[in-house]
């Protein structure tokens, strides 16, 4: 039994050297990315796999990219742990808001206004707008891929049946909610389970009501005001409309629960719209969309939440020229028509795309996003930093189990935000 | 069977099947069923579409779906993980072993004063849970440019499956009999030979008890293997099973093939060697 | 001989590897961990700076550090108790059949060679709001409760559910333990007591059990540790829900500070929680250790 684990452990050792390839003069850059190439099937991410095939397949001999991917969970913890091991990877995906500062901040992700505008790259894209959020003290340090906008998917029939109209305001969302309901169906399909889900719909209803987050994140305000409060008790009120599993369903869950037709009404992302369709091909034509609803004397109704990911470059990479031919494949035509027509998220650039081929539902969204007056980020992703966006959602999902009222979910936040600043204060001194 | 019904059976020569035996065999029944029957199931829905799985959890899948297996297979890149696991598993195999019963024979048999207090040192390692020593390491490892390489696996693999092999061979080794080694001493047999012509062979189950578990805790390893490695080519079985969870949704029906992908094997082996890890547990537990 | 077991040489030898190796990469990355833990990680900076024990005060004013502890111990005396009744029991009754005894035993045994990670997985579907046991209970009118979901309560429902998915797949290992111990029991002294009258049950008690108390300590130690440092199986039937669900303990705690991407990154606190940990194995093994202790009796 020795001779031959001897032997194996030769071989194992063989074949592990052997592995290490020598590099020749081709350019090896890496790209990270917090899902799957192969086994997910997450249209988008299926879209990236192509491009980076495709840059492979045209780049061969000069530029190689290889793909770090994690589940997204784990990402940024993963994607730190590299940048502390002096490992960045050349180009990873990174959302915007706290989560973009924690590497534009400290001179992680480098800036690309040079590139932008040599070659006209800059122009491709839709307008300036896009680089709202992926600019620092005039600098962009991100280039967006895509916009998805948060907006209300609904099942026509449903509503139909049950006499149910599309609301407009929030009166009316809680009229044809329970109209459902005593047609049978469950009116709200959502998890609450997945923080950011539930917090989603919440920073919606702040947001209605006319939550000013700016000056709060500036500490010229307290978390603990009527605004916030109304906003808290219609998550509460609208709660009863949920299902109920709600508390224990995953994101994928829920939206399952819609496509297969259990439910009326989901608040999601577009993103989710090659989800369904793929889930339930029949379900797209009966897919409606509709925009969050107003709140009867609150904020402006025509406010979307939107979210982009971006692409950052790292400021060490050795080899910048292929980074940037590869964020460039990304934000091409053909990796943009297919984010329309096949991913059904909104492109970033002026592409024409074939409305047609694209999902039913995208049209209505573009719809929705073009009628915007302002896009605003998911609120955990808007705070003053990633941990108060994981706390609040946290303090959401305890005010929705019951477990905290309103004032007290809104206090602990201040509470939170008042420690943050003192600390920060500290460190200044 | 008691003793008394043993001499009875003898006297008389037809059993009486009692009361409680039957018992005993419906509640073991039962047990078989509640460990075998969400295996199968999960075998079953593997086999089936995603709206089925949905709409009938418990029925047959109504055209059995193969191709769930090969997608698994390819996407999760499971044979290439599998070969990953088995690298790791055997090389931390074989360096445990060595080390592990080198480290048992001169705890166990050689005399010197600090014996028990290296014992005691390596016993409080079976007690360190993972996830302290994850940070430090990790940094260290990345810094020596061990990240994102099977052998930074396989070393705290190694170190965390010293603490049994030393305990469990300890104790082999202890209760070899003093004449063998005597007469070895006698014959001429310098240390070296004493122990690895005489005492490790005699020590056989010993070995391969300790070699089995150490294979099956590291074939199972999750946490270590998901911070410690990232690219694809080099992921272990565990974390490739995890891969088929997404950002937005969960892949069931892809999930499921490589879930029973990954513990089929290990079924396979243990149903072959189960007698074995028996014996070997007996004996080691008892004279342990 | 005398000189041959006592060879310095032979002795070094054969030590060095694992002291060396036990050193690199357990020693020294625990005192690292420890002063870690003394430290507050920035993220930004990613830099750590000596504050003390504020880690450590912080936790002690963190709910969700006494929901990880309460929801451990419950896994700890859980899993102790557990085991240790059924265990016993299967124990017992199976040495006492003899056809089927070796298959009973390994189909019970084999969920302990499988991984955790995977296993969760599967039960997390079983135990599945919509498409799981739910769906059965639902064809005979039953309404199945929120099995992971259920939040009300000292101990939740999702926490039973938990513990009992780990007996299920852990008892195996103290049944073959408690198993081979009693095996090892001289039939004799059996013999002796059922020729002076004792029934199976006395016997069992005041024999058996007396007996196999050694390795009573020794499966209890295994259990408590394993529970103590119990996450694949949590963190698969969960995922990152456990905050949310109150279904922490002191491992997924520990992860979700320091390496999820929700709140994560917090590698001091992290490290706190490591030592308190640590230090709860260490207490563990050393009661169990002082209750079991017995001497060994002729057997």
């Amino acid at each position: 039994m020795k001779k031959l684990l001897a032997v194996v452990l030769a071989v194992a050792m063989l074949l592990g050297m052997v592995s290490i390839a020598s590099a020749d003069d081709v350019q090896e850059i890496t790209w990270m990315f917090w899902d799957d190439l192969e086994a997910s099937s997450d249209l988008i991410t299926q879209g990236f796999k192509q491009v980076i095939d495709r840059f492979n397949a045209d780049y061969a001999g000069k530029y190689h990219v290889t793909p770090i991917t994690t589940q997204l969970e784990p990402y940024y913890t993963d994607l730190n742990a590299l940048v502390d091991a002096q490992k960045t990877p050349d180009v990873f995906i990174v959302s915007p808001g706290p989560n973009l500062t924690d590497y534009v901040a400290p001179g992680i992700a480098a800036p690309l206004d040079e590139y932008l505008e040599a070659d006209g790259w800059k122009d491709t894209f839709a307008g300036d707008a896009v680089f709202a959020q992926q600019t620092y003290d005039g600098k962009i340090y991100a280039i967006p891929l895509n916009t998805a906008a948060a907006c209300v998917f609904y099942n026509r029939e449903i509503f139909d049946a049950a006499g149910a109209t599309v609301p407009t305001t929030y009166t009316e969302l809680l009229d044809a909610c329970e109209k459902i309901k005593a047609y049978g169906k469950t009116p709200i399909t959502i998890s609450a389970g997945t923080a950011w889900c539930l917090s989603m719909l919440a920073g919606y209803l702040c947001d209605r009501e006319g939550v000013d987050l700016k000056a709060l994140n500036a500490n010229e305000a307290s978390w603990v005001n009527e605004k916030t409060i109304a906003a808290g008790e219609k998550l509460v009120e609208l709660s009863q409309y949920f299902q109920e599993t709600a508390a224990g369903d995953s994101n994928d869950d829920a939206t399952t629960a819609l496509y297969m037709e259990d439910a009326a009404i989901l608040i999601q992302g577009s993103w989710a719209i090659g989800q369904m369709n793929g889930g339930n091909p029949d379900f797209e034509a009966k897919c409606g969309v509709f925009q969050f609803p107003a709140i009867e004397g609150g904020n402006d109704p025509n406010r979307v939440i939107a979210k982009s990911d971006s692409l950052a470059m790292s400021s060490t990479t050795k080899y910048p020229e292929a980074c940037i031919a590869l964020m460039k494949y990304f934000t091409d035509d053909i990796a943009q028509k297919y984010t329309a027509e096949v991913g059904g998220k909104i492109p970033v650039t002026k592409v024409e795309y074939d409305a047609d081929k694209a999902p039913a539902q995208l049209a209505d969204v573009m719809k929705i996003f073009g009628a915007a007056s302002a896009t605003f980020g998911f609120y955990n992703e808007s705070l003053v930093s990633s941990d108060a966006g994981s706390y609040f959602d946290d303090q959401m999902v305890a005010m929705f189990q019951k477990e905290k009222t309103p004032e007290q979910a809104f206090q602990a936040v201040q509470d939170w935000y008042q420690d943050y600043f003192a600390k920060q204060a500290e460190k200044a001194e | 069977m008691t003793a008394v019904t043993a001499k009875a059976k003898i006297k008389e020569s037809k059993p009486k099947v009692k009361t409680s035996t039957v018992l005993i065999y419906i509640l073991f029944a039962i047990l078989v069923v509640l460990y075998i029957a969400p295996i199968v199931w999960i075998g079953i829905t593997s086999l089936k579409t995603r709206p089925e799985i949905y709409k009938d959890p418990f029925g047959l899948p109504t055209v059995l779906q193969w191709e769930n297996y090969s997608f698994a297979w390819n996407a999760g890149k499971l044979g290439t993980a599998m070969l990953n696991s088995l690298f790791v598993c055997v090389v931390t195999l074989f360096f445990t072993m060595m080390f592990g019963s080198m480290s048992a024979f001169a705890i166990g048999r050689m005399k010197w004063k600090l014996s028990g207090a290296a014992m005691m040192y390596i016993l409080i390692g079976m007690m360190i849970p993972v996830h302290c020593v994850l940070i430090p390491l990790f940094v260290r490892f990345a810094g020596v440019g061990l990240d994102n390489n099977l052998w930074g696996l396989i070393l705290p693999y190694l170190t965390f499956s010293l603490p049994t092999c030393v305990y469990i061979m300890t104790g082999f080794f202890r209760n070899i009999p003093n004449e063998l080694l005597e007469s070895a001493c006698i014959d001429g047999c310098s240390i070296y030979r004493t122990f690895g012509s005489i005492c490790l062979p005699l020590s056989r189950t010993g070995l391969f008890v300790t070699g089995l578990m150490t294979f099956i805790g590291n074939w199972n390893e999750l946490l270590l293997a998901m911070v410690f490695i990232h690219d694809d080519t080099r992921k272990t079985l565990p974390v490739a099973v995890t891969k088929f969870v997404s950002p937005y949704q969960t892949n069931y029906e892809k999930m499921f093939p490589a879930i029973l992908i990954a513990i089929i094997p290990s079924i396979i082996v243990y149903s072959l060697f189960s007698n074995q890890i028996v014996d070997g547990l007996t004996q080691g537990a008892v004279k342990g | 001989m005398e000189k041959l077991l006592k060879n310095k040489t032979a002795i070094i030898l054969f030590m060095a590897p694992t002291l060396i190796l036990f050193t690199a990469i357990l020693l020294v990355p625990i005192a690292t961990s420890f002063y870690y833990s003394l430290c507050d990680y920035d993220k930004a900076t990613r830099a750590y700076s000596f504050i003390g024990f504020d880690n450590f005060s912080k936790l002690l004013k963190d709910p969700i550090f006494w929901i990880s502890i309460k929801n451990s111990l419950f896994f700890l005396v859980f899993s102790c108790v557990s085991q240790l009744i059924f265990g016993l029991l299967y124990a017992a009754l199976l040495t006492n059949i003899k056809k089927g005894r070796n298959f009973f035993k390994n189909t019970i045994y084999m969920p302990c060679v499988l991984s955790s990670a995977a296993l969760g997985l599967l039960w997390a579907f079983v135990f599945h709001a919509k498409v799981g046991i739910n769906t059965l209970l639902a064809g005979i009118g039953i309404k199945g409760p929120g099995w992971l979901y259920d939040i009300k309560g000292f101990i939740t429902l999702p926490m039973w559910v938990i513990a009992f998915v780990a007996l299920w797949q852990y008892v195996g290992q103290s049944m073959m333990l408690y198993m081979a111990q009693i095996s090892g029991i001289n039939k004799s002294l059996y013999e002796a007591s059922y020729i002076d009258g004792a029934t199976k049950t006395k016997a069992f008690w005041y024999i058996t059990l007396p007996l196999i108390k050694p390795m009573v300590g020794t499966a209890m130690s295994l259990n408590a540790i394993g529970s103590l440092k119990f996450f694949d199986l949590i963190y698969s039937m969960l995922g990152d829900k456990t905050t949310n669900l109150k279904m922490d303990v002191l491992a997924t705690f520990l992860y979700r500070s320091g390496f999820s991407s929700k709140g994560g990154n917090h590698y001091g606190y992290a490290s706190a929680i490591g030592v308190v940990l640590v230090a709860l194995c260490l207490i563990s093994t050393f009661v169990i250790n002082k209750v079991f202790k017995t001497e060994n009796y002729e057997m």
